[in-house]
């Protein structure tokens, strides 16, 4: 079956020279790159249909099923927003909307985008898809197990949708789940609701922890020859770094829904207080709510960056493709990435300035928040230089990867105010919060996953998307979002509440009103124009133009395939060997001006390229 | 041909090391018993806990499960990460002590 | 485990070899098998886990006005009519040590290839896995009698009763995998499956005793976070 694949230690090198040391080193033949370490990967045939679409062990299909539940559940978000902009815009209009429900859909809103959204289609999505492609690898290197992360990722996500149907409905705390209100009766969804989700969240670390081991592994120890760490695109670094923190911090969120859980099912106080209700003492007492914000944002804060470190890392690439030229700076990227990733564990508190915990941990966490924002500035100025006198095809990708980078300042800026505890505290808890966050970890990494998907999608399916449509996917959805959160700001600092379900006739109402009803509007039509996306998806799979191979001119090898789309095993009889990084756009006297990662010195016509 | 003997040598070790680390593990645990036996208190019994403690999960990190035999690459990546635990237990400490003074404080003062 | 030999790559001790490694091409942990590296990694989140219990635990100890009930009289055990402090975690101790060196021996002779003193070690390893969870069993079920519940207890602040349960119980929950793993592989490994180099039930990758060797990177495991609850929980 699977013996029949050549090993690949067949391959000669061109040289017998020994190399010493590490990667293509000052050796006599500048093509030489040592033999394998690695025999060829063990791959399993699917022959039916279920082993082939279903239960399918090829990373490349789960990557799409990723996609494509994740979009599913985004759908759900999508429509969630949109009913918390009903009845914020026009409070009243929707008759079933009570303030029960406004809680449970914003709930629910934050829940899905950040976890069952973001997270599942940047990790599972595009990591699947891109990383065993983008390293050279047939497979990731554990097939069965990436398929059953898959799966359990959707029993997380059914176990999600099914509490929209029980008794109580969802859950309604906020997607913090601050204890001790969480599962106290009077907040909604306290019974099943808040049950299912902390199952739901479980049953995700599970499966991502399956899915993660995937990416690690492959990205650490199944690269191709010749392919170095510092010579992997940034989407392929953004994407592992972010799994190592997801490795990292989702034990902590893991942990918190367990002792959430027994508090609720067995009576254990780990979160609660001492409770008085109604003049009677519950029979809570002696825990601490305190604790649990503490390992919700210990998860918290680098799952920030879990969804924006994939972020940074395929702008990265999108940016230098379409700007033909080589990523500015690209080794002070990866360290970025890195810094950022490590950073980010020693940070969580600045979500918990008026929470009450130790007065002291503000000045700490203050500090280490501001000095997060180095590395986060270098990257930026890394992406202006990258553009700066850069050929730029001003296409669909490239406008998604300029409205990313607005965006991404404009939230960033907002970030170093909230990160400084004297601002924090009168802005906590408004709309100015509301509006910070959506620009950072939502509009931003949702434009780098629009881009993404204009710039792969002739890969994935093998026709471009349409031009036209992309661009007003765009401009709707970029003018949109900025008329939604730039008030947003606006609001927040004349001290309107963030998590209010109506205003009633307090002061804020009066200045607030045509605000919130102009960016209710926007948001309707924010959400529906992301509906153009799937039509132009539909559209394009039917009649839409066929791409070539490497359509884009791009270097990374996932363009390089044997096939367009890429089959199994990737990489068709022989895996390619890499000699230089993915960014070798535009240099002075070669022949084409981009040079593919295959391409050995010797075949570079007339080549002045510095070795990378 | 001794290079590779060598090799093999050094890639199943001789028995003696684990049966030493084996006995090492018997005697710490024996040790950090005879603490709560003699009944040790305060900042005595605290370091002693720890001091075996770190010793026996040490060896069995180095020995049983081979780290001090691996390459430094893996050694790295594992040990890094340990720097957030620390951080995270660092700040606890100094969160729990708040938590209690405040709890108390508002006992004593009222609310 | 130790250096192995790779064509056409010179490995190079210490620190330069660590650089030397993360800056090649293939692979970043030179001759790791992609399952040990794995399982590596695996512990290490696993690491973050137990971490993130103990932590909690601190801060709920630690924070608690009530008097903490002392464990080495919940925990003592009367043995011929005098009550012995920890008599059972010691005897519990000794136990999973124990079959920790017997995984120790099992990996060393599965490298050897010595199927036979490696397939009975591992089931010897199984079955010292299964006396620690009788006796865990047995822990609670004493503890329970005497009216120690997750949510209350008659020696002090109630919150000792929670950690203890789901702290014991999560680390019980581990070794009760670990024993089944233990089983299951004693099984391959006297059926041969390791020498014959035989596909998994589940994956296409062939059989090597290397999986052994990551079967006990989980059991040491097990035994390392006894470690720190044993110092935690009953000693401190």
């Amino acid at each position: 079956m699977s013996d029949e694949i050549n090993d690949n230690k067949t391959i000669q090198a061109q040289s017998s020279e020994v190399m010493t040391g590490g990667s293509a080193g000052a050796t006599p033949d500048m093509d030489y790159v040592r033999p394998a370490e690695i025999p060829e990967q063990d791959l399993y045939h699917a022959h039916s249909f279920i082993t082939k679409w279903v239960f399918c062990q090829d990373a490349k299909v789960i990557g799409v099923q990723y996609f494509l539940l994740a979009t599913f559940t985004g759908i759900v978000g999508l429509i969630l927003s949109w009913l918390m902009r009903l009845q914020l815009g026009f409070p009243g209009l929707a008759g079933f909307m009570t303030a029960e429900h406004y809680y449970q859909f914003v709930t629910m809103h934050g829940m899905i985008m950040v976890v069952y959204f973001l997270t599942a289609l940047f990790l599972g999505g595009f990591g699947n898809y891109l990383i065993p492609l983008m390293v050279g690898a047939r497979d990731m290197v554990f097939p069965y197990v990436n398929m059953l992360s898959f799966w359990m990722f959707f029993v997380a996500v059914a176990v999600l949708m099914a509490s929209f149907f029980v008794p109580g409905g969802p859950t309604g705390a906020g997607w913090t789940l601050y204890p001790p209100q969480t599962i106290l009766e009077g907040t909604p969804g306290s019974g099943m609701g808040i049950l299912l989700m902390l199952i739901s969240l479980s049953l995700f670390v599970i499966g991502f922890t399956m899915g993660g081991l995937n990416y690690m592994i492959t990205v650490l120890q199944a690269r191709t020859r010749g392919m170095t760490l510092m010579r992997m695109p940034l989407t392929v670094w953004g994407i592992f770094t972010a799994t190592i923190l997801a490795m990292l911090a989702f034990p902590a969120l893991l942990v918190s829904a367990i002792m959430m859980t027994l508090d609720k099912v067995l009576g254990t106080s780990f979160f609660m207080p001492t409770i008085l209700k109604a003049g009677e003492v519950l029979e809570y007492g002696g825990g601490s709510p305190i604790l649990f914000q503490h390992l919700f944002w210990f998860f918290g804060h680098p799952e920030v960056y879990i969804v924006a470190l994939p972020a940074f890392g395929i702008v990265s690439d999108l940016i230098s493709v379409h700007a033909r030229k080589n990523i500015f700076g690209y080794r002070m990227m990866v360290w970025a990435i890195v810094g950022i990733g490590a950073l980010s564990f020693f940070v969580w508190a600045h979500h918990m300035y008026v929470s009450g915990m130790n007065p002291w941990f503000g000045f700490f966490f203050a500090t280490t928040t501001l000095i997060i924002a180095v590395p986060t500035a270098m990257k930026v100025y890394n992406w202006i230089l990258t553009l700066w006198r850069g050929n730029i095809r001003l296409n669909t990708v490239m406008l998604w990867c300029l409205g990313f980078i607005v965006t991404f300042v404009n939230g960033g800026i907002t970030g170093i105010f909230l990160g400084n505890v004297s601002v924090d505290v009168p802005l906590s808890d408004t709309y100015f919060v509301i509006a910070h966050f959506h620009m950072v970890m939502g509009i931003a990494p949702l434009m780098v996953i629009m881009g993404a998907v204009y710039h792969w999608f002739p890969l994935v399916a093998g026709r471009f998307l349409d031009e036209k449509l992309g661009k007003w996917h765009f401009w709707l959805t970029f003018l949109g979002a900025y008329s939604i959160y730039f008030p947003m700001h606006y609001l927040g600092f004349i001290g309107v509440p963030r998590r209010y379900f109506e205003m009633y006739d307090s002061p804020y109402m009066t200045s607030a009103v045509g605000m919130n009803e102009f960016i209710s509007t926007a948001a309707f039509i924010v959400g529906a124009a992301q509906f153009i996306l799937i039509y132009n998806i539909i559209k394009t799979l039917k009649t839409g133009k066929a791409a070539p191979k490497n359509p884009w001119s791009a270097n990374s090898l996932e363009w390089f395939t044997s096939t367009v789309p890429p089959g199994h095993g990737n990489f068709g009889d022989r895996l390619p060997v890499v000699h230089r990084w993915p960014y070798d756009f535009s240099v002075p006297g070669a022949k084409d001006d981009f040079i593919p990662q295959t391409t050995p010195p010797s075949e570079v016509v007339h080549t002045e390229v510095e070795k990378t | 041909m001794e290079d590779t003997k060598k090799k093999e040598q050094a890639s199943t070790h001789k028995i003696g090391i684990y049966l030493w680390i084996w006995g090492l593990l018997f005697v710490l645990s024996f040790f950090s018993y005879l603490v709560d036996w003699y009944q040790f208190q305060g900042m005595l019994r605290w370091s002693l806990i720890l001091i075996f403690m770190f010793l026996k999960a040490g060896l069995i990190m180095a020995f049983f499960m081979h780290l001090f035999w691996e390459r430094y690459a893996l050694v790295n990546v594992l040990l890094w990460p340990m720097t957030a635990i620390a951080c995270f237990i660092f700040l606890m400490v100094a969160e729990f002590e708040y938590t209690l003074f405040s709890r108390i404080f508002y006992f004593v003062v009222g609310g | 485990m130790s250096d192995p030999k790779i064509e056409g790559y010179q490995l190079k001790p210490g620190f330069s070899g660590m650089a030397a490694d993360t800056g090649s091409d293939q692979t970043m942990f030179k001759g790791v098998h992609w399952g040990k590296a794995m399982m590596w990694i695996f512990l290490l989140s696993d690491t973050f886990v137990f971490s993130c219990f103990l932590i909690s635990y601190m801060k709920g100890r630690g924070s608690t006005p009530v008097e903490w009930p002392n464990p080495s009289e919940v925990f003592a055990l009367n043995a011929f009519g005098v009550p012995v402090p920890l008599l059972l975690i010691a005897i519990m101790t000794f136990v999973l040590i124990t079959s920790s060196g017997t995984m120790a021996l099992a990996v060393k002779y599965g490298y050897e290839k010595n199927r036979k003193m490696c397939g009975w070690l591992v089931l010897a390893t199984a079955i010292g896995g299964l006396t620690f969870v009788g006796m865990q069993a047995f822990e609670w079920s004493k503890l329970i009698h005497e009216g120690v519940r997750p949510w209350e207890n008659p020696f002090g602040a109630a919150q000792f009763g929670s950690f203890f349960f789901m702290i014991t119980g999560f680390h019980g929950t581990h070794v009760s995998i670990g024993v089944i793993f233990l089983f299951i592989y004693a099984y391959k490994v006297f059926a041969g499956h390791y020498d014959e180099r035989k596909r998994g039930w589940f994956t296409s990758m062939r059989g090597d005793y290397v999986e052994i060797e990551i079967l006990g990177l989980y059991w040491h495991f097990v035994d390392l976070v006894w470690v720190f609850i044993f110092a935690f929980f009953y000693l401190w």
